[in-house]
């Protein structure tokens, strides 16, 4: 828990120190291209957390979905 | 009674949508180069209805918008509706690659370095302004829908039918 | 295990965080989201013989300048003959899990509220979720804070019984997201969950003084997870992803999940390709086969020490005009292809296509 609360901090201070930029709304022509963002295309990213759920211990989310004949 | 009112006037107010500009004021200078290097200004088209535009290619609503600016100013530049399109693309190519596949008569600028969106006090891409015959910014519109298309419409028609 | 001070505050500080933000008042700025119709279909294979075939369609429609709808339903068909089936099924057994996600997001000036469920029904499982999340955007929408909590009911049936078990699942996560510069933007998301219920599996069958036993697990899990993403913009249309995630729980099980990948656009195209490590440890209670009388013991693979890697490559096809000269401008094909392979021995590799629609904004 300790390295969970570390990095974090650590997360937040990156984002917090760095990020008094103002980028002007007129001037967001990269960060406005697809590969810019975080879930260009959320159903593709949504099949690929149901199976890597149904695969690793590690995943997040609402609890632990599918099971059927241990098969998933 | 009343309090129940006041709190519905208030909520009411709470998602009220900013649309036109509160008071007029007077438009900035703008002047920057068209598709043919000729230098152009806002201040030379005094005396029409001119509908400033401000987009980009990267901007998917300003895609759509640009459509209907044309489809404006060819149904009302005969009564004195002028669209100038400044384009705040940092590298020109983007614009050209749009404006390619874009059949269109409107007038379109350039301006790489954002000095209309400063002036004009931009917030959000895209926004459109409607200046009057006498130079005053009248209207602003942030963002653009489908259902935005009768309010310009009818906003440009009071602009055109004002006396110069 | 119970949870350190630390984790207790952890969340509150989240909450707290969140609560300032939303209520801070800014002017509007234009906000759009993209209205669009997304159609895929995917298809899974892996090394225990499961096959899953799962087409999906996503719904993102405005009603008004200030409504929106998301949907989302698919199936899953699932085809398999695992070690896990085959002892009664030696032909292997078919499975389908239908599902249906629906939201209504609503737009405030600079603040967003969702609302929503999901409700997913397969031969052995269901689960019933609600959502809600909210998010408020400032600084020139340079900053984006969100928040959100889920709240799910599960219910595992214990099939060759009819015997259903239960299990409740909660979730909350807060994310901030920053641009950095023109080129540069992160995101660091803070997850926490709590699953208590059943969570043993009744098909995987753990080897205890040399007899094949059903799994038991503790009916507690807490799970805590912190995310970094970085996305930053290089000279030539090229583009950078990096994710780093570390996961722990109260099982003992932490993980260290690394991603890394790279964007070049084209006039038409965008290519893509990633990598992705994933390293965990096992449960406290993991051990490959036990003696004695263990309070807990599993054979559920999720549960074991392992590294894997998945290999993406993606192309995303954006004609200038119509897509196949009928679907409006600003439609486009998506294909990917992924690989995973892990230390365990398992694998496992996905195909997936899809196109998507753009609808008329309100």
């Amino acid at each position: 828990m300790r390295r969970l609360t570390i990095a974090l901090a650590l997360g937040l201070g990156v984002v917090s120190v760095a990020g008094c930029a103002t980028v002007e709304p007129w001037q967001r022509d990269r960060l406005a291209n697809p590969a810019m963002q975080f879930d260009p295309d959320g159903g593709f990213a949504a099949f690929r957390a149901h199976w890597q759920e149904a695969r690793e211990g590690a995943s997040g989310g609402a609890g632990l979905q599918g099971g059927g004949c241990g098969c998933k | 009674m009343t309090r129940r009112w006041m709190v519905l006037g208030f909520a009411l107010m709470a998602l009220w949508r900013p649309m036109a500009a509160s008071q007029p004021s007077p438009a900035p200078a703008l002047e920057f180069p068209d598709e043919h290097g000729v230098p152009t200004s806002l201040a030379s088209f005094q005396g029409h209805v001119v509908l400033v535009d401000v987009w980009a290619s990267w901007c998917a609503p300003c895609k759509v918008a640009f459509a209907h600016y044309n489809a404006f100013f060819k149904e009302y530049h005969a009564r004195g509706l002028e669209v100038l399109a400044v384009n705040v693309d940092a590298r020109r190519a983007d614009a050209d690659r749009f404006l390619a596949t874009r059949p269109h008569e409107i007038k379109v600028l350039f301006d790489p370095k954002g000095i209309a969106p400063k002036r004009l006090g931009l917030k959000g891409m895209p926004t459109s302004y409607l200046v009057d015959r006498a130079g005053n910014i009248r209207e602003r519109h942030e963002g653009f829908t489908e259902d935005d298309v009768v309010t310009y419409r009818r906003q440009i028609e009071a602009l055109l039918a004002e006396l110069p | 295990m119970a949870a350190s001070r630390t984790t207790r505050i952890a969340p509150l500080l989240g909450a707290a965080l969140l609560t300032s933000v939303l209520l801070k008042s800014h002017g509007a700025v234009a906000q759009q989201q993209d209205p669009s119709l997304n159609i895929q279909f995917h298809g899974f294979t892996d090394s225990r013989s499961v096959t899953v075939l799962s087409p999906a369609a996503d719904l993102d429609q405005d009603f008004t300048d200030r409504t929106s709808l998301r949907m989302r339903f698919g199936l899953d068909a699932v085809s398999a003959a695992s070690d896990s089936c085959i002892r009664c099924h030696p032909q292997g057994a078919n499975n389908q899990r239908k599902y249906v996600n629906a939201s209504v997001i609503r737009k405030y000036g600079d603040t967003s509220l969702s609302m929503g469920g999901e409700f997913s029904q397969e031969s052995f499982y269901q689960a019933t979720t609600g959502l809600t999340s909210v998010s408020r955007t400032f600084n020139k929408a340079n900053t984006t804070v969100a928040g959100g909590y889920s709240f799910s009911w599960n219910r595992p049936n214990l099939h060759p019984s009819d015997f259903n078990e239960s299990q409740i699942a909660q979730n909350t996560f807060v994310a901030l997201t920053q641009t950095l510069t023109r080129w540069t933007t992160a995101q660091v998301d803070y997850e926490f969950s709590g699953v208590t219920g059943y969570q043993s599996n009744p098909f995987l069958r753990a080897n205890v003084d040399g007899l094949l036993i059903v799994g038991v697990v503790p009916e507690k899990r807490l799970r805590r997870s912190v995310t970094l993403r970085v996305r930053q913009a290089l000279p030539g249309n090229t583009y950078l992803d990096a994710d780093y995630r570390r996961y722990k729980d109260d099982w003992d099980l932490t993980a260290n999940t690394y991603s890394l990948g790279l964007s070049h656009n084209f006039p038409q195209w965008l290519f893509s390709g990633t990598f992705r490590r994933h390293q965990q440890t096992g449960a406290y209670f993991y051990a490959p086969s036990y003696t004695g009388s263990p309070t807990y013991f599993t054979a559920d693979f999720r549960l074991f020490p392992f590294t894997s890697n998945l290999y993406t490559a993606r192309a995303v096809y954006v004609p200038n005009g119509q897509l196949f000269g009928i679907l409006p401008t600003g439609a486009g094909l998506t294909f990917q292809y992924e690989f995973y392979d892990a230390t365990t021995g398992f694998q496992a590799a996905t195909f997936s296509t899809g196109f998507k629609v753009p609808l008329k904004r309100r």
